[in-house]
């Protein structure tokens, strides 16, 4: 399918940021990046990419 | 010298014969032993859950749903079918060829996946060796690398309730009447005695429903659980609870039981009585002594996450250790400790086992109750839906219950979804797999639900987490 699992809460939460998925590390299954990393992320002022 | 295998397995239930097949899958030698003798007075496989338990139970709870909504809702919908009955004993003998039917269709699955199936009783006699006794008392020996007990559980059965044949009975017993007791008593408002309950007070039973603790189905979310006992009761399920059996006496062909409540001491009469209180392990006379397999007080055979027993290469699974009573669980245990002989780092998720209790409605959860939250000092966030307002569920003639999502307050993930509702157990798998994505809330709000169905309930519960329910009035979400 070609693109990393993602919710859609957290590929929304990157949109509106303007973040990409391989730029936040993840905590879930596998790395996946959970809407709570992203949250993370930004809140320790994660870089736009 | 009897064979040696790389993996035997002990009991064919859910635990044992889907641990079996996976091990023949991933290359292993595999047997598995089981001494259960059907009605045919043959072995068969299935254990608990195929052949006194979930199958049948099912069966009879369909079939005796499909006659209550012939009897009580098809006019309302301008089917006139007259006068509904019900033969008792073509019910049973539907049931009885669905057993027969999956129970040989696990010795065909056994066949396909060159799992060696042995009849007998299987016992640990050493930390690499299972001796089996056959019916006729001739015992072998066997050698094996790997060996897993799945040995079951049996019903609890407690004094003051003898198991007298045909009168006082188990819930094996229950699937087996063969005609309607007008006045039924069932001891224990668990899951079993709900079901069973249900199934006969469907079928016409006067049914009272004896619950020594005062609260109904702790394990269940509280608002889902006061929910179905209001549902039950208007269905003819009279439940007593905090009333604890002391005493019977069987007079007759009827049983006179004696309890205590809060106004002192009560008696009733019934035609039958079942007792399901429980069930507890079976694992007496499983393991040798001198092996070195370790019990805990309560019999169960004591395990790592990884269904290690004390002696390296004995792994046990299912109700004779720790954990949910359930199927499903047994069974993934038996895939994980078939992966872990095969060399996988396998492990198993504790947190997402889904529970369904199959009365009309359904009840189903999974994750934590709101309660548990509360006492593990979690602040959480809850959206509820009425099936009362879903449109499907009009059409279904089935708009009681609800679906109920938990989300913690601060990061959104999903902590536990319960439902009370038609097929409810069906929609939990929802919850299941929102559970293992780690997903929020809102992950769940954004996704597309098909229109009608009845899981836009859980949709629209999602939705509600966030007070942006579409169906319904959103209660004001304090900020």
């Amino acid at each position: 399918y070609g693109r990393i699992p993602a919710s859609p809460a957290v590929r929304r939460l990157l949109r509106e940021h303007d973040l990409a998925l391989e730029a936040v590390p993840g905590s879930g299954k596998e790395g996946r990046v959970l809407k709570e990393d992203v949250l993370r992320h930004l809140e320790q002022g994660g870089e736009s990419t | 010298m009897a064979d040696k295998f790389d993996v035997i397995v002990i009991g064919a239930g859910p635990g044992g014969y889907v641990a079996a097949i996976r091990a023949a899958q991933l290359g292993l030698k595999t047997a598995c032993v089981e001494k259960w003798i059907g009605k045919e007075g043959k072995v068969v496989f299935g254990g608990t859950c195929l052949n006194v338990g979930c199958i049948p139970s099912k069966a009879l709870l369909e079939a005796s749903h499909k006659f209550v909504e012939a009897k009580h809702d098809f006019s309302d919908m301008g089917i006139e079918a007259g006068d509904v009955s019900m033969d008792v004993k073509k019910m049973m003998a539907r049931k009885d060829k669905i057993v027969s039917n999956l129970t040989g269709g696990i010795a065909g699955l056994f066949k396909a996946n060159g799992v060696t199936g042995i009849e007998g009783t299987g016992k640990v006699v050493g930390a690499k060796q299972v001796e089996v006794t056959d019916k006729d008392g001739k015992a072998t020996t066997y050698e094996a690398d790997n060996i897993v007990i799945a040995a079951g559980s049996v019903p609890v059965e407690i004094p003051p309730t003898p198991l007298t044949e045909g009168l006082i009975v188990d819930s094996t017993g229950a699937l087996e009447f063969q005609d309607v007791p007008k006045r039924l008593g069932v001891i224990g408002a668990g899951v079993i005695g709900l079901e069973l309950g249900s199934v006969w007070s469907r079928l016409g039973s006067e049914v009272t429903v004896l619950e020594a603790m005062d609260s109904f189905l702790p394990m269940v979310d509280s608002a889902i659980a006061k929910e179905t006992q209001k549902l039950l009761k208007k269905q003819g399920l009279d439940i007593k609870l905090g009333a604890r059996v002391t005493g019977s006496e069987v007079k007759g062909k009827e049983v006179v039981v004696k309890y205590s409540d809060a106004e002192g001491e009560q008696e009733m009469t019934f035609d039958k009585l079942i007792v399901c209180v429980g069930r507890r392990p079976y694992t007496k006379g499983v393991v040798a002594d001198g092996v070195g397999v370790g019990l805990d007080e309560r019999g169960f055979i004591h395990v790592d996450d990884q269904c290690r027993t004390s002696v390296p290469g004995v792994y046990a699974i299912g109700d004779c250790v720790r954990g949910q009573m359930l199927a499903h669980k047994a069974s993934e245990e038996g895939i994980m400790v078939a992966d872990i002989i095969a060399g996988h780092k396998a492990e198993m998720n504790y947190d997402a086992i889904p529970c369904v209790i199959y009365t009309f409605p359904e009840v189903a959860w999974v994750g934590m109750t709101e309660q548990d939250a509360k006492a593990k000092g979690i602040e959480v966030k809850t959206g509820s839906f009425p099936f009362a307002a879903s449109g499907r569920a009009m059409a279904n003639n089935a708009t009681e219950g609800q679906a109920k999502i938990i989300a913690d307050a601060e990061t959104d993930r999903i902590l536990g979804m319960h439902i009370v509702g038609q097929h409810a157990g069906e929609m939990i798998a929802q919850g299941v797999i929102a559970l293992e994505f780690g997903s929020s809330a809102e992950d769940l709000a954004l996704t597309c639900y098909a229109h009608p169905t009845m899981s836009e309930a859980v949709h629209e519960a999602a939705l509600a987490v966030e007070g942006h329910a579409i169906h319904m009035a959103n209660r004001k979400k304090r900020k």
